[in-house]
Protein backbone atom coordinates (compact mmCIF):
# COMPACT_ATOMS: atom_id res chain seq x y z
CA UNK A 1 0.00 0.00 0.00
CA UNK A 2 1.22 3.46 -0.70
CA UNK A 3 0.79 6.28 1.73
CA UNK A 4 2.16 9.76 1.83
CA UNK A 5 3.11 11.25 5.15
CA UNK A 6 1.12 14.29 6.19
CA UNK A 7 3.00 17.22 7.58
CA UNK A 8 0.49 18.58 10.06
CA UNK A 9 -0.33 16.66 13.17
CA UNK A 10 -3.61 17.07 14.96
CA UNK A 11 -6.22 14.97 16.65
CA UNK A 12 -8.45 14.65 13.64
CA UNK A 13 -5.47 13.94 11.43
CA UNK A 14 -4.34 11.13 13.67
CA UNK A 15 -7.73 9.48 13.51
CA UNK A 16 -7.90 10.02 9.80
CA UNK A 17 -4.61 8.27 9.42
CA UNK A 18 -5.92 5.36 11.44
CA UNK A 19 -8.80 5.15 9.00
CA UNK A 20 -6.28 5.21 6.20
CA UNK A 21 -4.50 2.31 7.76
CA UNK A 22 -7.77 0.46 8.22
CA UNK A 23 -8.69 0.94 4.58
CA UNK A 24 -5.27 -0.24 3.54
CA UNK A 25 -5.69 -3.31 5.71
CA UNK A 26 -8.96 -4.13 4.02
CA UNK A 27 -7.38 -3.71 0.62
CA UNK A 28 -4.54 -5.96 1.60
CA UNK A 29 -6.90 -8.64 2.74
CA UNK A 30 -8.79 -8.38 -0.49
CA UNK A 31 -5.68 -9.06 -2.46
CA UNK A 32 -4.43 -5.72 -3.68
CA UNK A 33 -0.75 -5.03 -3.46
CA UNK A 34 -0.84 -1.29 -3.64
CA UNK A 35 -3.28 1.49 -4.21
CA UNK A 36 -3.51 4.93 -5.66
CA UNK A 37 -3.38 7.79 -3.28
CA UNK A 38 -6.57 9.17 -4.63
CA UNK A 39 -8.45 5.90 -4.38
CA UNK A 40 -7.19 5.45 -0.84
CA UNK A 41 -8.43 8.89 0.05
CA UNK A 42 -11.75 8.21 -1.60
CA UNK A 43 -12.25 5.06 0.40
CA UNK A 44 -11.20 6.77 3.62
CA UNK A 45 -13.66 9.53 2.99
CA UNK A 46 -16.34 6.94 2.32
CA UNK A 47 -15.52 5.20 5.56
CA UNK A 48 -15.81 8.38 7.53
CA UNK A 49 -19.10 9.22 5.85
CA UNK A 50 -20.30 5.72 6.64
CA UNK A 51 -19.67 6.21 10.34
CA UNK A 52 -21.28 9.60 10.33
CA UNK A 53 -24.33 8.39 8.50
CA UNK A 54 -24.80 5.33 10.69
CA UNK A 55 -24.40 7.44 13.77
CA UNK A 56 -26.93 9.97 12.60
CA UNK A 57 -29.45 7.40 11.46
CA UNK A 58 -29.19 5.26 14.56
CA UNK A 59 -29.52 8.29 16.75
CA UNK A 60 -32.57 9.35 14.83
CA UNK A 61 -34.23 5.96 15.16
CA UNK A 62 -33.39 5.83 18.81
CA UNK A 63 -34.91 9.22 19.53
CA UNK A 64 -37.87 8.39 17.36
CA UNK A 65 -38.84 5.66 19.77
CA UNK A 66 -38.41 7.92 22.73
CA UNK A 67 -35.11 6.62 23.99
CA UNK A 68 -31.81 8.31 24.60
CA UNK A 69 -29.37 5.45 24.37
CA UNK A 70 -29.18 3.64 21.08
CA UNK A 71 -29.80 -0.08 21.03
CA UNK A 72 -28.95 -2.85 18.61
CA UNK A 73 -32.29 -2.44 16.87
CA UNK A 74 -31.55 1.18 16.08
CA UNK A 75 -28.25 0.28 14.51
CA UNK A 76 -29.87 -2.50 12.50
CA UNK A 77 -32.56 -0.15 11.24
CA UNK A 78 -29.94 2.40 10.30
CA UNK A 79 -27.96 -0.16 8.37
CA UNK A 80 -31.01 -1.45 6.57
CA UNK A 81 -31.95 2.09 5.72
CA UNK A 82 -28.57 2.62 4.15
CA UNK A 83 -28.79 -0.56 2.20
CA UNK A 84 -26.13 -2.45 4.03
CA UNK A 85 -26.72 -6.12 4.19
CA UNK A 86 -26.71 -7.79 7.56
CA UNK A 87 -26.62 -11.35 6.38
CA UNK A 88 -22.97 -11.70 5.66
CA UNK A 89 -21.66 -10.08 8.80
CA UNK A 90 -21.15 -13.24 10.77
CA UNK A 91 -19.32 -14.95 7.97
CA UNK A 92 -17.21 -11.93 7.43
CA UNK A 93 -16.28 -11.89 11.06
CA UNK A 94 -15.11 -15.43 10.85
CA UNK A 95 -12.82 -14.95 7.91
CA UNK A 96 -9.36 -16.36 8.46
CA UNK A 97 -6.97 -13.61 7.49
CA UNK A 98 -7.63 -10.73 9.81
CA UNK A 99 -5.31 -7.95 10.69
CA UNK A 100 -5.89 -5.98 13.81
CA UNK A 101 -4.65 -2.44 14.03
CA UNK A 102 -3.07 -1.22 17.21
CA UNK A 103 -5.25 1.34 18.92
CA UNK A 104 -3.65 4.75 18.82
CA UNK A 105 -1.51 5.55 21.81
CA UNK A 106 -2.50 8.48 23.89
CA UNK A 107 -0.04 11.27 23.25
CA UNK A 108 0.85 13.07 26.47
CA UNK A 109 -0.94 16.38 26.55
CA UNK A 110 1.66 19.15 26.31
CA UNK A 111 1.86 20.77 29.69
CA UNK A 112 1.82 24.54 29.47
CA UNK A 113 4.79 25.61 31.58
CA UNK A 114 3.32 27.05 34.73
CA UNK A 115 4.83 30.47 35.03
CA UNK A 116 4.67 32.68 38.05
CA UNK A 117 2.96 30.08 40.15
CA UNK A 118 3.38 30.27 43.88
CA UNK A 119 2.17 27.42 45.98
CA UNK A 120 0.06 24.46 44.95
CA UNK A 121 -3.41 24.89 43.59
CA UNK A 122 -6.16 23.52 45.76
CA UNK A 123 -8.23 20.59 44.52
CA UNK A 124 -11.82 20.90 43.46
CA UNK A 125 -14.42 20.64 46.16
CA UNK A 126 -16.83 17.75 45.82
CA UNK A 127 -19.57 19.85 44.32
CA UNK A 128 -17.40 21.12 41.47
CA UNK A 129 -17.32 18.94 38.32
CA UNK A 130 -13.93 17.62 37.35
CA UNK A 131 -13.93 19.02 33.86
CA UNK A 132 -13.95 22.62 35.00
CA UNK A 133 -10.54 24.32 35.06
CA UNK A 134 -8.52 24.10 38.20
CA UNK A 135 -8.56 26.69 40.92
CA UNK A 136 -6.03 29.55 40.73
CA UNK A 137 -3.03 29.91 42.99
CA UNK A 138 -4.10 29.94 46.61
CA UNK A 139 -2.64 33.36 47.32
CA UNK A 140 -5.04 34.85 44.80
CA UNK A 141 -8.14 34.20 46.85
CA UNK A 142 -7.11 32.98 50.30
CA UNK A 143 -6.12 35.59 52.82
CA UNK A 144 -3.88 34.43 55.62
CA UNK A 145 -2.72 36.91 58.24
CA UNK A 146 0.97 37.63 58.16
CA UNK A 147 1.42 37.67 61.89
CA UNK A 148 -0.24 36.34 64.96
CA UNK A 149 -2.48 38.37 67.16
CA UNK A 150 -0.09 40.29 69.39
CA UNK A 151 -0.22 39.66 73.11
CA UNK A 152 -2.23 42.32 74.84
CA UNK A 153 -1.79 41.21 78.44
CA UNK A 154 -0.36 43.94 80.58
CA UNK A 155 2.09 41.63 82.31
CA UNK A 156 3.48 40.22 79.12
CA UNK A 157 3.91 43.65 77.58
CA UNK A 158 5.66 45.02 80.62
CA UNK A 159 7.97 42.07 80.64
CA UNK A 160 8.68 42.45 76.97
CA UNK A 161 9.45 46.11 77.32
CA UNK A 162 11.76 45.48 80.23
CA UNK A 163 13.57 42.73 78.39
CA UNK A 164 13.98 44.89 75.36
CA UNK A 165 15.34 47.78 77.41
CA UNK A 166 17.81 45.57 79.16
CA UNK A 167 18.95 44.02 75.90
CA UNK A 168 19.39 47.39 74.30
CA UNK A 169 21.46 48.67 77.18
CA UNK A 170 23.65 45.60 77.22
CA UNK A 171 24.21 45.68 73.51
CA UNK A 172 25.01 49.35 73.51
CA UNK A 173 27.47 49.13 76.38
CA UNK A 174 29.18 46.19 74.78
CA UNK A 175 29.49 48.11 71.57
CA UNK A 176 30.98 51.12 73.28
CA UNK A 177 33.34 48.94 75.25
CA UNK A 178 34.60 47.45 72.02
CA UNK A 179 34.92 50.65 70.05
CA UNK A 180 35.73 53.53 72.38
CA UNK A 181 38.37 53.97 75.03
CA UNK A 182 38.23 51.60 77.94
CA UNK A 183 39.59 51.34 81.45
CA UNK A 184 40.58 48.07 82.98
CA UNK A 185 38.92 46.81 86.08
CA UNK A 186 42.01 44.83 87.01
CA UNK A 187 45.46 46.13 86.89
CA UNK A 188 46.63 43.80 84.13
CA UNK A 189 47.47 44.17 80.50
CA UNK A 190 44.55 42.10 79.43
CA UNK A 191 41.95 44.46 78.05
CA UNK A 192 39.19 42.11 77.13
CA UNK A 193 38.05 40.57 80.33
CA UNK A 194 36.15 43.35 82.11
CA UNK A 195 36.34 46.46 80.00
CA UNK A 196 34.82 49.59 81.40
CA UNK A 197 33.86 52.49 79.27
CA UNK A 198 36.33 55.20 79.90
CA UNK A 199 34.97 58.16 81.71
CA UNK A 200 36.24 61.38 80.28
CA UNK A 201 35.92 64.08 82.83
CA UNK A 202 35.46 67.57 81.58
CA UNK A 203 37.06 70.61 83.10
CA UNK A 204 35.51 72.23 84.99
CA UNK A 205 33.25 69.32 85.98
CA UNK A 206 30.36 71.43 87.26
CA UNK A 207 30.00 73.47 84.06
CA UNK A 208 27.48 71.39 82.11
CA UNK A 209 25.27 71.34 85.19
CA UNK A 210 25.28 75.08 85.46
CA UNK A 211 24.58 75.70 81.79
CA UNK A 212 21.51 73.89 80.52
CA UNK A 213 21.72 73.28 76.81
CA UNK A 214 19.48 72.07 74.06
CA UNK A 215 20.07 68.73 72.49
CA UNK A 216 22.58 68.81 69.66
CA UNK A 217 21.54 66.82 66.65
CA UNK A 218 24.25 67.68 64.20
CA UNK A 219 27.62 68.92 65.33
CA UNK A 220 28.55 70.23 61.89
CA UNK A 221 25.47 72.34 61.87
CA UNK A 222 26.30 73.51 65.34
CA UNK A 223 29.72 74.60 64.20
CA UNK A 224 28.19 76.46 61.30
CA UNK A 225 25.79 78.27 63.54
CA UNK A 226 28.64 79.12 65.84
CA UNK A 227 30.53 80.66 62.98
CA UNK A 228 27.47 82.47 61.73
CA UNK A 229 26.63 83.70 65.15
CA UNK A 230 30.10 85.07 65.79
CA UNK A 231 30.40 87.07 62.62
CA UNK A 232 31.50 90.55 63.43
CA UNK A 233 31.35 92.11 60.00
CA UNK A 234 27.58 91.91 59.95
CA UNK A 235 24.91 94.05 61.53
CA UNK A 236 25.88 94.96 65.02
CA UNK A 237 23.36 92.76 66.77
CA UNK A 238 24.66 92.00 70.21
CA UNK A 239 21.23 90.83 71.13
CA UNK A 240 21.23 88.66 68.11
CA UNK A 241 24.55 87.17 69.17
CA UNK A 242 23.27 86.51 72.61
CA UNK A 243 20.14 84.76 71.45
CA UNK A 244 22.06 82.68 68.94
CA UNK A 245 24.70 81.66 71.40
CA UNK A 246 22.22 80.71 74.03
CA UNK A 247 20.29 78.58 71.63
CA UNK A 248 23.28 76.88 70.09
CA UNK A 249 25.24 75.77 73.08
CA UNK A 250 25.78 72.08 72.74
CA UNK A 251 26.23 69.85 75.73
CA UNK A 252 26.25 66.15 74.83
CA UNK A 253 28.56 64.30 77.13
CA UNK A 254 29.64 61.16 75.39
CA UNK A 255 32.11 60.80 72.57
CA UNK A 256 32.68 63.98 70.68
CA UNK A 257 35.51 65.75 72.39
CA UNK A 258 35.29 68.51 69.82
CA UNK A 259 31.84 69.36 71.00
CA UNK A 260 33.19 69.40 74.50
CA UNK A 261 35.80 71.89 73.42
CA UNK A 262 33.19 73.99 71.67
CA UNK A 263 30.87 73.97 74.55
CA UNK A 264 33.75 75.04 76.69
CA UNK A 265 34.52 77.85 74.31
CA UNK A 266 31.01 79.06 73.79
CA UNK A 267 30.06 79.58 77.36
CA UNK A 268 33.30 81.45 77.84
CA UNK A 269 32.30 83.77 75.03
CA UNK A 270 28.75 84.19 75.98
CA UNK A 271 29.07 84.59 79.69
CA UNK A 272 30.83 87.91 79.44
CA UNK A 273 28.05 89.00 77.00
CA UNK A 274 25.43 87.97 79.41
CA UNK A 275 27.16 89.74 82.16
CA UNK A 276 27.20 92.78 79.98
CA UNK A 277 23.54 92.59 79.13
CA UNK A 278 22.67 91.75 82.65
CA UNK A 279 24.72 94.53 83.91
CA UNK B 1 -36.75 0.57 1.31
CA UNK B 2 -34.35 1.91 -1.18
CA UNK B 3 -31.59 -0.50 -2.06
CA UNK B 4 -28.41 0.85 -3.55
CA UNK B 5 -27.06 -2.32 -4.95
CA UNK B 6 -28.63 -3.80 -8.03
CA UNK B 7 -29.82 -7.35 -8.08
CA UNK B 8 -29.86 -8.03 -4.38
CA UNK B 9 -33.05 -8.58 -2.50
CA UNK B 10 -33.96 -6.27 0.29
CA UNK B 11 -32.73 -7.35 3.62
CA UNK B 12 -34.32 -9.29 6.40
CA UNK B 13 -37.76 -9.72 4.94
CA UNK B 14 -37.37 -13.43 4.36
CA UNK B 15 -35.84 -14.28 7.69
CA UNK B 16 -38.04 -16.28 9.91
CA UNK B 17 -36.32 -15.15 13.05
CA UNK B 18 -35.99 -11.50 12.07
CA UNK B 19 -32.82 -9.52 11.67
CA UNK B 20 -32.71 -8.36 15.24
CA UNK B 21 -32.67 -11.86 16.63
CA UNK B 22 -29.91 -12.91 14.31
CA UNK B 23 -27.70 -10.16 15.34
CA UNK B 24 -28.43 -10.34 19.04
CA UNK B 25 -26.69 -13.71 19.08
CA UNK B 26 -23.90 -12.25 17.08
CA UNK B 27 -23.59 -9.41 19.53
CA UNK B 28 -22.66 -11.84 22.25
CA UNK B 29 -19.88 -13.18 20.09
CA UNK B 30 -18.58 -9.71 19.55
CA UNK B 31 -17.42 -9.33 23.10
CA UNK B 32 -14.12 -11.00 22.41
CA UNK B 33 -13.80 -9.93 18.85
CA UNK B 34 -11.58 -7.07 17.78
CA UNK B 35 -12.23 -5.61 14.39
CA UNK B 36 -9.43 -4.04 12.46
CA UNK B 37 -10.48 -0.52 13.26
CA UNK B 38 -9.79 0.45 16.87
CA UNK B 39 -12.78 1.09 19.06
CA UNK B 40 -11.74 4.56 20.07
CA UNK B 41 -11.53 5.84 16.51
CA UNK B 42 -14.94 4.49 15.59
CA UNK B 43 -16.43 5.81 18.80
CA UNK B 44 -15.01 9.21 18.09
CA UNK B 45 -16.60 9.45 14.67
CA UNK B 46 -19.90 8.19 16.01
CA UNK B 47 -19.78 10.71 18.81
CA UNK B 48 -19.25 13.43 16.27
CA UNK B 49 -22.66 12.67 14.81
CA UNK B 50 -24.39 12.28 18.13
CA UNK B 51 -24.29 8.54 18.65
CA UNK B 52 -23.05 7.75 22.12
CA UNK B 53 -23.04 4.21 23.35
CA UNK B 54 -21.57 2.69 26.43
CA UNK B 55 -21.76 -0.75 24.91
CA UNK B 56 -18.54 -1.56 23.05
CA UNK B 57 -20.18 -4.41 21.20
CA UNK B 58 -22.37 -2.01 19.30
CA UNK B 59 -19.30 -0.04 18.28
CA UNK B 60 -17.62 -3.19 17.11
CA UNK B 61 -20.67 -4.18 15.15
CA UNK B 62 -20.61 -0.89 13.30
CA UNK B 63 -16.88 -1.19 12.71
CA UNK B 64 -17.36 -4.66 11.34
CA UNK B 65 -20.17 -3.52 9.09
CA UNK B 66 -18.03 -0.73 7.70
CA UNK B 67 -15.20 -3.13 7.09
CA UNK B 68 -17.45 -5.47 5.22
CA UNK B 69 -18.79 -2.58 3.21
CA UNK B 70 -15.29 -1.61 2.19
CA UNK B 71 -14.22 -5.12 1.46
CA UNK B 72 -17.22 -5.65 -0.80
CA UNK B 73 -16.28 -2.58 -2.78
CA UNK B 74 -12.66 -3.69 -2.86
CA UNK B 75 -13.66 -7.10 -4.11
CA UNK B 76 -15.67 -5.58 -6.90
CA UNK B 77 -12.74 -3.36 -7.78
CA UNK B 78 -10.49 -6.38 -7.78
CA UNK B 79 -12.80 -8.10 -10.23
CA UNK B 80 -12.59 -5.10 -12.51
CA UNK B 81 -8.85 -5.05 -12.17
CA UNK B 82 -8.52 -8.72 -12.95
CA UNK B 83 -10.75 -8.39 -15.97
CA UNK B 84 -8.64 -5.58 -17.26
CA UNK B 85 -5.29 -7.24 -16.68
CA UNK B 86 -6.47 -10.57 -18.05
CA UNK B 87 -7.68 -8.88 -21.22
CA UNK B 88 -4.38 -7.07 -21.49
CA UNK B 89 -2.46 -10.31 -21.07
CA UNK B 90 -4.54 -12.00 -23.70
CA UNK B 91 -3.86 -9.14 -26.03
CA UNK B 92 -0.15 -9.22 -25.40
CA UNK B 93 -0.11 -12.97 -25.90
CA UNK B 94 2.16 -13.57 -22.96
CA UNK B 95 3.57 -17.13 -23.13
CA UNK B 96 5.07 -17.18 -19.66
CA UNK B 97 3.46 -19.16 -16.92
CA UNK B 98 1.08 -17.51 -14.58
CA UNK B 99 3.36 -15.06 -12.88
CA UNK B 100 2.52 -13.52 -9.64
CA UNK B 101 0.15 -10.72 -10.40
CA UNK B 102 0.33 -7.58 -8.42
CA UNK B 103 -2.85 -5.63 -8.34
CA UNK B 104 -2.85 -1.94 -7.87
CA UNK B 105 -6.03 -0.24 -6.90
CA UNK B 106 -6.59 2.80 -9.06
CA UNK B 107 -9.49 5.06 -9.71
CA UNK B 108 -10.10 3.24 -12.96
CA UNK B 109 -11.14 0.16 -11.00
CA UNK B 110 -12.73 1.96 -8.15
CA UNK B 111 -15.03 4.22 -10.11
CA UNK B 112 -17.08 1.50 -11.82
CA UNK B 113 -17.17 -0.49 -8.58
CA UNK B 114 -18.60 2.48 -6.78
CA UNK B 115 -20.97 3.14 -9.62
CA UNK B 116 -22.74 -0.11 -8.81
CA UNK B 117 -23.33 1.14 -5.33
CA UNK B 118 -24.73 4.39 -6.58
CA UNK B 119 -21.72 6.41 -5.49
CA UNK B 120 -20.33 8.62 -8.17
CA UNK B 121 -16.67 9.39 -7.69
CA UNK B 122 -15.27 11.98 -9.98
CA UNK B 123 -11.83 13.44 -10.01
CA UNK B 124 -11.88 17.18 -9.44
CA UNK B 125 -10.81 19.24 -12.39
CA UNK B 126 -8.40 21.30 -10.36
CA UNK B 127 -6.99 21.17 -6.92
CA UNK B 128 -9.13 22.86 -4.39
Amino acid sequence: MTENVEKLESGSDARRRILNIAVSTVLLETGFESADKISLETLTEMLQCFFTEIGNSAKGYCELSGRVEPVLGDVVMAMINMGISIQGLEQYAARPNRHVIQPPQQAPAPRTPSMLSAGSKAKHASHIPFYLPSLPDPHAYIRTPTHKQPVTEYEAIREKAATQKRDIERALTKFLAKTSETHNLFNTEDNQVFPLIACKPTFPAYLPCLLPTDQVFDFDELEYHFQVANRTEDVPAEKKDQSDNEGDNGGDNDNANSSQAESQDLPVNSSPDRNKSGG
Amino acid sequence: MQVGRTGLPSVAMDDDTGAGHVLSDFLLQLENYNPSIPDSVVAHYLNMSGFESQDPRLIRLIALASQKFLSDIANDALQHCKMRTSSQINQAKNQKGPKEKKYVMTMEDLAPALQEYGITARKPHYFV
